[in-house]
């Protein structure tokens, strides 16, 4: 069984990759965090005294849920149930290599220069705004199989489906953000 | 689709693993607040998570130069029972008791009132009659206003 330094090292070195997750799909810092917050209680209440290695799976599988079951809310609502595919991808054109940014960690000079940082930056924020033009499915599945380094197996598991599904989602996802990168300058 | 753009798996692996990267990075431009907040929210689960069930030995002997600990849930268990049935039990008696008190005084009640009735100068059976009640409703008050009188 998980000590409590366990459980606590254990969501300690989940909760932003959670929280980011969350953002993804929602779109809004508040419901991500309650979203987050749910899972980390629903995991320790109920899966509290599993061991320690079983965590990563409960969590990830909580955590997919526990997103649904706010877009359920959402939808019971009649609140606005985001329509994936309505973006708009023409209002930023900046001029970033994705390769050129990854090059700067270690051996490079430390200090950064205020416009590397802002063009990190901004590089980043394109990443993540190409993930979350994502089909819901594609997201979910490229960031369990790549982020957060689940095989194809487990992320089958938590996602419930096939291993087939998941790398049709893996590779679509992959293949969309590819082009969408290349659109925008940003080779890998 | 456009099948003019698929890629190799190896292709797909490296842009993958890039684009993970990225996020990466992401992650340590987190505000204060989030990660503020994360932590809160962390330090709450794990003070709600489940605790163990904590078996308690009641008793220890040595068997074979070895210490063993004996009890535990079944004694508990018998001692949680005791400890909720002799309250039940305390209580059903001090019912009884009271039960029995009440008849008691109500007894000697009715005791007073027959000694009463059958050491007073009139019979018990004036009060079966007819006439005598007619004469307490209408009289009463006179023969009782003379007799006191008389007294």
């Amino acid at each position: 069984m998980a000590s409590d330094s366990e459980l606590s090292d254990f969501l300690k070195s989940v909760e932003k990759r959670a929280f980011k997750r969350s953002l993804y799909h929602v779109r809004d810092e508040d419901a991500a965090l309650d979203i987050v917050q749910d899972s980390m209680m629903k995991l320790a209440e109920h899966y509290g005294d599993k061991p320690v290695d079983e965590l990563p799976m409960l969590f990830h599988r909580i955590l997919s849920n526990t997103t649904l079951d706010w877009f359920r809310r959402q939808k019971t609502k009649n609140a606005l149930f985001t329509n994936f595919s309505q973006f708009d991808s023409e209002d930023s054109t900046e001029d970033f290599d994705l390769l050129e940014t990854h090059q700067i960690q270690e051996g490079q000079e430390r200090v950064e220069s205020a416009q590397r940082t802002v063009e990190r930056h901004q590089s980043i924020q394109e990443i993540e705004h190409e993930i979350q033009k994502l089909p819901a499915r594609q997201r979910e599945a490229f960031l369990l199989r790549y982020w957060e380094e689940l095989d194809v197996a487990e992320t089958a598991a938590v996602m419930g489906c096939s291993e087939g599904s998941v790398k049709t989602h893996c590779s679509r996802a992959v293949q969309a953000l590819d082009k969408a990168l290349k659109a925008k300058g940003l080779q890998p | 689709m456009n099948t003019s753009h698929h890629l190799t798996e190896a292709h797909t692996d490296r842009l993958a693993r890039q684009v993970a990267a990225q996020l990466d990075q992401g992650l340590r431009e987190l505000p204060h607040d989030i990660s503020e907040r994360l932590r809160a929210a962390r330090t709450r689960a794990v003070a709600a998570r489940r605790q163990p069930v904590v078996v308690l030995a009641t008793g220890a002997r040595v068997q074979k130069g070895t210490l063993v600990l004996e009890g535990g849930p079944d004694k508990m268990r018998f001692w949680g029972w005791m400890g909720s049935l002799l309250p039940l039990i305390a209580l059903f008696l001090g019912l009884f008791a009271i039960h029995t008190l009440q008849n008691d005084w109500r007894a000697d009640e009715l005791a007073s009132v027959d000694a009463a009735l059958l050491t007073d100068e009139l019979p018990p059976t004036a009060y079966t009659d007819p006439g005598f009640l007619r004469f307490i409703r209408a009289g009463a008050p006179e023969s009782t206003a003379g007799r006191t009188n008389a007294d």
